[in-house]
């Protein structure tokens, strides 16, 4: 509905606004208006001076003090202005750190009730009736186990076993085995032009004979 | 006469065209006139980004040391925009979106977009969030005179006003009328 509202610029977004938004809102206004006074006494400050110096350029001496005169009061105003400013920052930021406070305290009390509805769900009763059950919903199942357990004597189980071993041959199917040459059966004898490099590396004090590869 | 870009004392730099005598005269015919307004509505929004100037008036043609005189006024060439010429570029970024007329009912002055509505309300919200100041209450004069300077500092009331509107649009923002003058409080949206 607010939504709706809204959209019809009926009614803004947002939290109500109360009296006391708009009393800080009045304030940080007071302070915006201290803070362009004391922007405008700048100017006046600027501005006497430049007087003073034309006034002595034009060699009116007496002028001139007048207006550092009206220069030093204008400073005098902006040194009390500083503090007045001061004063009123201080409000603000007072008020709006208790505003966040009172924001605590709200989430504090908050918590609290969630807190407090939560125990009420986690009675002590409750917990160990829940406790009791799921004790007794294990010991139940300890006992379906065992009982699945016994029933299988040991017959069966090696009827199963061969079960295992026949879906495992029919799965797997024939290894081709490709046809390999027959492997000497007799003791390999060492032929003597074999052995002759051998020879050769192992005395190197012979020369050295190129053999056809 | 050779065409080249001229960089201003203040960094920004004058496009080629802006050395070209025509440039400165109300063409008449169509097309030309066409794309010489497209030049100078973009060379106006580039130069009021640059420079921060959010508003435009008639009269910146006639003023040769004004905050508009850098763009409106070509002392090489001894050529500047007419006061006619302008309003009728004025009257373009009107059409276009890209400027309002502010005050309403009269077409001499206009408030500049160059960053759109929607724009603006992001950099207000950025500007809200990034300093802490979200669910304060902030007067407008804190968001247009900042102690420390931000992308909204110098921001006019009413275009200020249109932005948080678009703001309290998205449910970003609502405005709170005090007894010495309104206000403004920036929230992350309820949606």
């Amino acid at each position: 509905m607010q939504r709706f509202l809204t959209s019809l610029g009926l009614r803004q977004p947002g939290p109500t606004i109360t009296q006391q938004d708009r009393a800080i809102l009045d304030l940080k206004h007071q302070r915006d208006r201290v803070k362009q006074y004391q922007k405008k006494i700048q100017v006046v400050l600027d501005r006497e001076q430049e007087i003073a110096k034309q006034c002595l350029r034009a060699g009116q001496k007496d002028r001139a003090l007048v207006a550092l005169r009206r220069r030093k009061y204008q400073e005098s105003i902006l040194a009390k202005t500083d503090s007045q400013l001061e004063n009123l920052e201080q409000l603000v930021s007072t008020i709006e750190f208790s505003l966040v406070q009172v924001a605590v305290m709200e989430g504090l009390k908050q918590g609290n009730d969630v807190l407090k509805e939560i125990h009420k769900e986690l009675n002590i009763d409750n917990v160990e009736k829940l406790l009791d059950e799921t004790r007794e919903a294990q010991a139940y199942q300890r006992e379906v186990d065992e009982a699945l357990m016994s029933q299988m004597t040991a017959d069966e189980e090696e009827a199963v076993q061969q079960e295992l071993e026949e879906l495992v041959r029919l799965t797997q199917p024939d290894v081709q085995v490709p046809t390999l040459p027959e492997a000497p059966i007799e003791e390999p004898v060492a032929q003597p032009g074999e052995i002759e490099p051998v020879e050769a590396e192992r005395q190197p004090e012979r020369t050295r004979v190129a053999l056809p590869a | 006469m050779a065409l080249r870009r001229r960089t201003l004392p203040s960094g920004f730099t004058l496009p080629s065209i802006h050395s070209l005598h025509p440039f400165f005269t109300h063409q008449t015919v169509p097309t030309t006139l066409a794309v010489q307004t497209e030049h100078w509505t973009r060379l106006i929004l580039s130069y009021a980004r640059h420079a921060r100037l959010f508003t435009l008036g008639v009269e910146d043609a006639d003023l040769k040391t004004g905050p508009w005189a850098d763009i409106l006024y070509n002392p090489e060439i001894a050529r500047s925009v007419k006061p006619a010429h302008l309003e009728s570029l004025i009257a373009t970024l009107v059409a276009q979106g890209k400027a309002y007329y502010d005050p309403p009912k009269q077409t001499r002055t206009v408030l500049l977009l160059w960053r759109t509505l929607d724009e603006w309300a992001e950099v207000l919200f950025t500007w809200a969030s990034d300093t802490g100041q979200l669910n304060t209450i902030l007067t407008f004069y804190e968001i247009q005179e900042p102690e420390l300077k931000s992308e909204l500092s110098g921001i006019p009331t009413p275009l200020l006003r249109r932005a948080i509107q678009a703001l309290i649009k998205s449910s970003r923002a609502q405005l709170i009328d005090g007894t010495e003058g309104g206000g403004v409080r920036i929230f992350a949206s309820t949606r």
